[in-house]
């Protein structure tokens, strides 16, 4: 069983990626889980033709933690990829980590974490340990930050690369970083300097998906570009993603870059 | 950000910032007081306080009621928990709903302050008692006392009586102690008026600043103290009167703060301490080796001076005895404590 995790900056598209990434995983016949970690629930909707599906700690909230079945926190999707919200509270209240935690306690009681590739779609960011709780428990082994070449998602996804860091070198570690996947805006160097990037933090970029119009169809459309428009040339993107994660087995321990270095970076491949 | 001060300077008035709040609002007869976090936190304090008050005669029942936060509050927020257990709790018409916070509640940010500005009908104390924000026992003590005299009335003109601030509830000898500071101001002719906190009901409370002089329990509450001078002009003495020295000037002080003569009740005590020594006479010579996990209070001056007095010694070989944790309160407090020496050498 394979364990990957998405971890990078809000709004850089890790959902798309992750959902069209699982549907490319399950067309090839796979047994697909996906797990959505945030609080919005809205890493599968794609995967579920717009349904929002019921989270676990919504159900653990209403029935009681002992009476949560499978069934109800897992849902089968396009491509036959069964699908998982974590949910949490209410913008503003409580604590949305723990929720991560309680979610995977009660997943792994069910069993229900189980197949040929399981798929983490994490929060924007590893704020604190509940959201590192993937990383830090076993349940991502390997991590792969998305980014664009936008300073910002480069900011969270060198931030990422710490915590990597910081947890491989815990005795019983098994995460690690696998790559990075570069969510394109189709800024001018920006295939380089992503790729430059990920050499620079001890990785290697894995992807480069370019911005493309089909994915916005398909989102509208409310399906992943997978089975929106299998034959776009986007497709075949995600396609040629599922292979490589699939057959990756170069992973290694991030090296994390200062702040500096990064600017500097940026500023080296902007073509101004 | 605030820190805590090391393991090797830990102390036991370091413990937990909601047990030194609970010790003041478990006093107030009338009050429920509302702990917002998990059962432990309630318990543990619950099995303290009611094995305090066994201990000083009243075996009560301490009334705290947790919010019970679970796993479901900490990730969903307890607010809402909070909110239904002050309305379950105003149903039962208290005089007041104390609420304390715990270091669980806090670290999730939970707005307990809005919850408990909402109307129960029934007054709702907020006291914010998370220990990890750096307080310790004596803060949750010295906030409890603070808040509450803030909500006091205000007076005009001094009344006649004394008020006691900030009685140790948790030692064993705390009515003990009140008795004794109770019978020196007697003895110049004043009265006590309000134990502020012990044995009293909320609306008492609103008399803290009508007494003419505010004796503190200790010097630690020195803040308390300050804040009823400055609200109220009140003067205070900074603590109870420690040994036989200790009586003689609290005496002398509480005159000079309230222009009293004090000759007369000066000599009384001085001629009640020499016949209180003359009667331990027996002990003259004696030889004690003390627990050594309290040799350090040998340094308490008091103790030292009444040792000297009857000439006793110590020695590791001598009938073994203990200093009590805290100093010995006027001269029946050196009395108690010679009269525990003596059966240990009559043992």
């Amino acid at each position: 069983m394979k364990q990957i995790a998405l971890y990078g900056k809000g709004g850089i598209g890790k959902s798309t990626t992750s959902a069209n990434l699982s549907a490319a995983l399950g067309a090839k016949g796979l047994d697909v889980l996906q797990i959505g970690c945030d609080p919005k629930r809205d890493s599968t909707r794609m995967l579920m033709q717009g349904v929002w599906i019921p989270t676990v700690l919504d159900l653990i909230r209403e029935k009681g933690e002992d009476s949560v079945s499978t069934d109800e926190v897992v849902r089968k999707g396009f491509a036959g990829v069964r699908c998982v919200e974590a949910g949490g509270p209410e913008p503003g209240i409580g604590c949305a980590g723990r929720g991560i935690i309680a979610t995977f306690r009660l997943l792994e009681r069910l069993g229900a974490l189980q197949g040929d590739v399981i798929v983490y779609d994490v929060l924007g960011d590893v704020v604190c340990g509940g959201f590192a709780m993937p990383m830090r428990e076993g349940y991502a082994e390997e991590v792969y930050l998305v980014t664009s070449g936008e300073l910002m998602s480069l900011y969270a996804a060198n931030n990422i690369a710490k915590a990597v860091a910081r947890l491989a070198k815990r005795s019983k570690q098994t995460c690690s970083l696998a790559g990075v996947i570069c969510n394109a805006k189709n800024m001018a160097g920006e295939e380089e300097l992503v790729r430059e990037f990920a050499r620079r933090i001890n990785s290697e970029m894995v992807a480069y998906i370019p911005r493309s119009r089909t994915v916005q169809l398909a989102e509208v459309h409310k399906q992943t570009v997978m089975e929106y428009a299998p034959d776009s040339e986007q497709a075949a993107v995600y396609q040629e993603l599922a292979g490589r994660v699939l057959t990756n087995d170069r992973t290694s321990i991030p090296t994390p870059i200062e702040m500096d270095e990064l600017e500097d970076l940026a500023l080296q491949f902007a073509e101004i | 950000m605030n820190s805590k001060t090391s393991h090797s300077s830990s102390q036991r008035y370091e413990g937990c910032t909601l047990t030194g709040a609970l010790s003041i609002t478990t006093q107030v007869e009338d009050a429920v007081t509302v702990v917002h976090g998990p059962e432990g936190c309630a318990h543990h304090n619950v099995s303290l306080l009611h094995a305090a008050m066994a201990e000083q005669g009243h075996p009560a029942i301490p009334k705290i009621v947790p919010t019970r936060l679970s796993e479901q509050g900490v990730i969903f927020g307890g607010e809402e928990d909070l909110a239904a257990t002050l309305r379950a709790m105003a149903d039962r018409r208290p005089g007041v709903i104390f609420v304390l916070t715990t270091c669980i509640t806090e670290t999730i940010g939970d707005d307990a302050a809005s919850v408990c500005s909402e109307d129960y009908g029934v007054p709702v104390v907020l006291l914010p008692t998370a220990g990890f924000l750096g307080g310790c026992f004596s803060d949750g003590l010295n906030a409890a006392l603070t808040t509450m005299a803030a909500k006091a009335d205000p007076v005009e003109g001094a009344g006649e009586t004394v008020t006691i601030i900030g009685e140790k509830n948790l030692e064993y000898e705390v009515e003990e102690n009140f008795a004794e500071v109770e019978r020196l101001l007697a003895s110049l002719g004043l009265e006590v008026g309000l134990r502020f906190v012990r044995d009293v009901r909320y609306a008492d409370l609103k008399q803290v600043g009508t007494g003419r002089l505010n004796v503190l329990r200790e010097p630690s509450l020195a803040p308390v103290g300050e804040a009823l001078k400055e609200r109220f002009g009140t003067p205070y003495i900074s603590s109870f009167p420690i040994g036989l020295d200790g009586s003689i000037a609290f005496l002398e002080e509480v005159g000079t703060l309230l222009g009293l003569r004090t000759d007369g009740a000066v000599r009384r005590e001085e001629e009640r301490q020499s016949a209180m020594l003359d009667s331990f006479a027996d002990l003259r010579g004696s030889v004690f080796s003390i627990d050594p996990m309290t040799f350090r209070a040998l340094e308490c001056t008091p103790v030292r001076r009444v040792m000297e007095a009857l000439d006793l010694q110590v020695d590791s070989d001598g009938a073994g005895v203990s200093l009590p944790y805290s100093p010995p309160v006027g001269t029946a407090g050196i009395r108690r404590l010679l009269h525990r020496w003596r059966r240990r050498v009559h043992a």
